[in-house]
């Protein structure tokens, strides 16, 4: 059919070479984590997985061969799931600094009060002679 | 009418309810959303009533919570929403494409059956328990009292996907069932409008979709995530429910800034004046609008990070407006206005709009928000965005597209006193609450000081002007539909396509072939016979234009 | 950016097949419309799991010892299985729709099958993690409270503030992609049933390659699911 001929057939050989990588990088997330790699460890596995999802999304799914109007789609749904989480996280990661005016963070302020009342006077010096009134 | 047309081609009442006519499920949206629109009008007027004097009036302190929290839920998700995009959108998008239907007619009339299912659903909220909070739903207290509340929330999650489904449909049609020749350029602000929208309602729609399930866990299980008590955060959930409330937001308006565009070029016969910026602001706006739902949250104990970022970007959203707005007065200027009762409805919005967007710029301002949050400054401007903005276009749409979806003109004189009623009532009744709030008056209260009692008995009156003019507004339509003169194809001489290629109403198929565009929607400028079609001959002007035409003289 | 609108009345005067429905000119138009309106609510599906991704990630960031703790909790080795299970699936159905191309119809079934006991597959694991959790007083809500002893693990010393907040999303999370993993299956079952009687050929195959679009984004969820929960 004439019709279809256009429609992009993606051949086996390519299914099988991206099946194998999405095989290779759950193993390697696995191993990964079960290293202890500190600060790496969160972005690496994101990385990982961004990287599985991407040869999903362009081989599987084959946007990377399809219309460009679906990958604006999808760009555009994956651009909203990125504004919704940042936008959630300014107010989330900076929750209390409402009434702040310093520059220093809650906890800052906080030692700064004890260290305040640890300097506080006790009561017996603060004994004024008031018989002057 | 003697012509085959969508109407009368099969009368049966299942070739109603199993029709994937687009037309049809138009019209059958048309009378649903209607239904919810007269529900949520008595649910105000109640309240308005209630509201004549301090202390009890006509109701239990509770029944009003009851009536505020139910009118708000009918008006927004049961009719503002679906109002201009499934009625309007789907009788006359498809038209204005010069497509045979939508992209995909079965799941255009599963929506409209979802959208039922779900209305009926919060509906049951009433029977079996109390919902009194509020439509906003705010933890803890939604998920502490009452059992209505999973109703209404398994009711908004399920007409959130008759939502969505709408929007889906109609960005689909826009993009693959344009008429030759109709370019992006050429699209009726309409379709830019609705287009905007449906992005809106396909990005947005499902977060409260997942909202929903989750204060519905939350309620029922207890999970933790929203209730305190539990070590969850109430404000995470203004978050989750403002991502998707504030476009919603954007979902009610952009419709009604397309139907303004239409209406202001139709009947000022000009070209709208800066066609690419007004289309593209309604891509902007509802872009921007997914930036800013924090500023509904200034006073919930957000970071002030957040709300200074919030802050910010609502002031941009005013530029895209005003932009709107502009080129809308411009659109008039030395035109030839025709003020048919539709255009009065497009002045009407310009200036009921207007108020609304200015003093939704000044609860954009952090510090005035303190204020001004929760009182009856905040219950104003959304009446005047929502009712003053939404509404009003989607009178002034109805009344546009009335005689090609029945058939029928309605009577003109009527239709200019209840324009004139409506427009009275409604500044009576929302511009004395701008005072209130701003002298303190919290909103949703059922009680207040002696002091404020003028100006609620003065709202209150302007609500039952409004009453009047809308009851005459249904009074004088459906005495159309029986006794009305029957319409000319092109009553209002437009230039779109279902005004210049359609009969009046539309063949079942809207077509007999599909049009070929080679001008742009509102080329007023051009000569007639280039716009082709049946409805081109006369202008519209002048009163011949309501002389019906004899039927079969608008076939071809 | 999509079909030319003057194409479009070139194809009217072609052929006229079955399946092509009378609103649409072309087969090639009613294809392009039905794979662009997948792609819109696959988006649709991305946000409704978006809400589930930034209370995890809000969550994470509050309480991050918690969530470190709870996550070892959970069995990597189940849930790296189904991920490979799930994966798996993925690329049958890659094949399916490549046989349907080029109108081998067996090739077709036998991946539809496949893809479809993958499913199962994955449903069973998932039902083994769901209940030894469950057996140990990790459920969704109220009940929530870990107890006993298995494999040397004292689930009582998990019973801490905000433990419950993983679970609860957990839970949620898990639970409405196992559902979509139940709709995926009916979907299968449908389309395998379909391509048994010979409906699709390279000329038409759309639902099966947008059961396939369906069946990839189930998985794409799961490929984050797994180190988020797992892992991390």
């Amino acid at each position: 059919m004439s019709q279809h001929a256009e429609h992009h057939i993606t051949p086996i050989k390519t299914l099988v070479q991206v099946i194998v990588a999405l095989f290779a990088l759950t193993v390697l997330t696995v191993v990964t984590s079960r290293m202890d790699l500190g600060a790496l460890d969160v972005p690496l596995a994101l990385a990982i997985a961004l990287t599985k999802g991407a040869l999903v999304v362009s081989v599987f799914m084959a946007l990377k061969y399809d219309n460009k109007v679906n990958a604006v789609v999808f760009g555009v749904g994956a651009l909203f799931v990125v504004v919704f989480l940042v936008f959630t996280l300014f107010d989330t990661a900076f929750r209390g600094d409402l009434s702040s005016t310093t520059k220093g963070t809650i906890m800052e302020q906080e030692a700064a009060e004890e260290a305040i009342l640890e300097r506080e006077p006790d009561a017996s010096a603060l004994q004024f002679n008031r018989s002057n009134e | 009418m003697s012509q085959v047309n969508y109407l009368n081609h099969d009368k049966s009442l299942k070739s109603w309810l199993f029709t994937l006519d687009h037309k049809r499920i138009g019209i059958m949206y048309l009378v649903a959303v209607s239904l919810s629109f007269l529900a949520g009008g008595i649910l105000a007027l109640l309240v308005r009533t209630e509201l004549l004097g301090p202390g009890e009036t006509i109701m239990s302190a509770d029944a009003y919570n009851q009536s505020f929290t139910l009118h708000a839920v009918l008006m927004i998700f049961a009719f503002i929403i679906p109002a201009i995009p499934a009625v309007m959108g789907n009788f006359v998008l498809p038209i204005q494409l010069g497509a045979k239907d939508v992209a995909f007619p079965r799941l255009n009339l599963a929506s409209f059956y979802i959208y039922l299912a779900g209305a009926a659903i919060a509906l049951t909220a009433l029977v079996v328990g109390r919902v009194d909070g509020g439509w906003t739903f705010y933890t803890p207290y939604s998920t502490s009292v009452g059992d209505g509340i999973l109703f209404i929330t398994a009711g908004v999650f399920v007409m959130g996907f008759s939502s969505i489904l709408t929007g889906l449909n109609f960005i689909v049609t826009i993009h693959k069932m344009r008429a030759p020749g109709l370019t992006w350029n050429r699209l009726p602000l309409f379709i830019w409008s609705i287009y905007a929208t449906s992005i809106v309602q396909v990005l947005a729609t499902p977060v409260i979709g997942i909202t929903m399930v989750l204060l519905f866990l939350e309620r029922l299980l207890g999970i933790g995530i929203f209730d305190p008590a539990l070590g969850g955060d109430p404000v995470l959930f203004q978050h989750f429910f403002w991502f998707y409330s504030h476009p919603a937001v954007y979902i009610m308006i952009l419709p009604a800034f397309g139907i303004i565009s239409d209406l202001m070029g139709t009947f000022s016969r000009q070209q709208v004046s800066g066609y690419k910026f007004v289309a593209l602001s309604s891509v902007a706006i509802a872009f921007l609008g997914f930036l800013v739902w924090g500023h509904h949250m200034f006073v919930s104990g957000q970071s002030a990070v957040s709300s200074i970022i919030f802050s910010l970007i609502t002031y941009l959203i005013g530029i895209p407006t005003g932009v709107k707005v502009i080129n809308w007065v411009q659109t008039m200027y030395k035109g030839s206005v025709w003020l048919q009762t539709p255009m009065l409805y497009a002045l009407m919005f310009l200036f009921t709009f207007s108020i609304g967007g200015f003093t939704g710029v000044m609860l954009g301002v952090l510090a005035v928000d303190v204020h001004l949050h929760d009182t009856y400054f905040v219950v104003a401007h959304f009446h005047y965005v929502m009712m003053g903005g939404n509404v009003i276009a989607a009178l002034g749409g109805l009344h546009y597209w009335w005689p090609k979806m029945t058939g029928k003109m309605f009577n003109e004189t009527l239709g200019r006193i209840a324009a004139v009623l409506v427009f009275i009532g409604f500044n009576v009744t929302f511009f004395p609450q701008f005072i209130l709030g701003t002298r303190g008056m919290p909103r949703r209260y059922y009680d207040y000081l002696p002091e404020f009692t003028d100006l609620h008995v003065l709202s209150s009156l302007g609500s039952y002007i409004l009453g009047v003019g809308l009851f005459l507004i249904l009074g004088y339509l459906l005495h159309s539909l029986f006794r009305g003169k029957n319409a000319p194809a092109n009553p209002w001489g437009a230039l779109t396509l279902e005004w210049t290629h359609t009969t009046t109403p539309p063949d079942p198929h809207n077509f007999h072939e599909t049009p070929i565009v080679t001008r742009g929607a509102y080329d007023y400028h051009l000569a007639p016979e280039l716009f082709g079609g049946d409805g081109a001959s006369g202008d519209g002007h002048g009163e011949e234009a309501e002389v019906s035409v004899p039927s079969g003289q608008a076939t071809s | 950016m999509d079909l030319k609108p003057d194409e479009r009345t070139m194809a009217s005067t072609a052929e006229h097949p079955a399946h092509l429905q009378h609103h649409f000119v072309s087969s090639d138009q009613q294809f392009d419309a039905a794979k662009m309106g997948m792609w819109l609510f696959l988006i649709t599906e991305i946000l409704l799991f978006s809400g589930m991704f930034v209370a995890y990630t809000v969550y994470r960031v509050w309480h991050p010892e918690v969530f470190d703790g709870m996550a070892a909790l959970l069995d990597w080795r189940l849930g790296g299985l189904n991920t490979l299970v799930l994966l798996a699936s993925s690329f049958t159905v890659a094949l399916g729709i490549h046989y349907a191309q080029v109108d081998n119809r067996k090739g077709l079934v036998t991946n539809l099958v496949l893809t479809f006991l993958f499913a199962c597959i994955f449903l069973v694991v998932k039902y083994f993690e769901y209940s030894a959790k469950i057996e140990h007083g990790i459920v969704l809500g109220d009940g929530f409270a870990p107890h006993g002893v298995s494999h040397g693990v004292d689930y009582a010393t998990y019973d801490v503030m905000f433990a419950q907040q993983f679970f609860s999303i957990y839970y949620v999370m898990t639970g409405i992609h196992g559902f979509h993993v139940l709709v995926g299956m009916g979907l299968f079952a449908w389309i395998t049933v379909r391509a048994v009687k010979g409906h699709f050929t390279s000329a038409y195959y759309t639902p099966v390659e947008l059961c396939g679009l369906y069946w990839h984004l189930v998985d794409i969820i799961w490929i984050f699911l797994f180190p988020l929960l797992y892992l991390i």
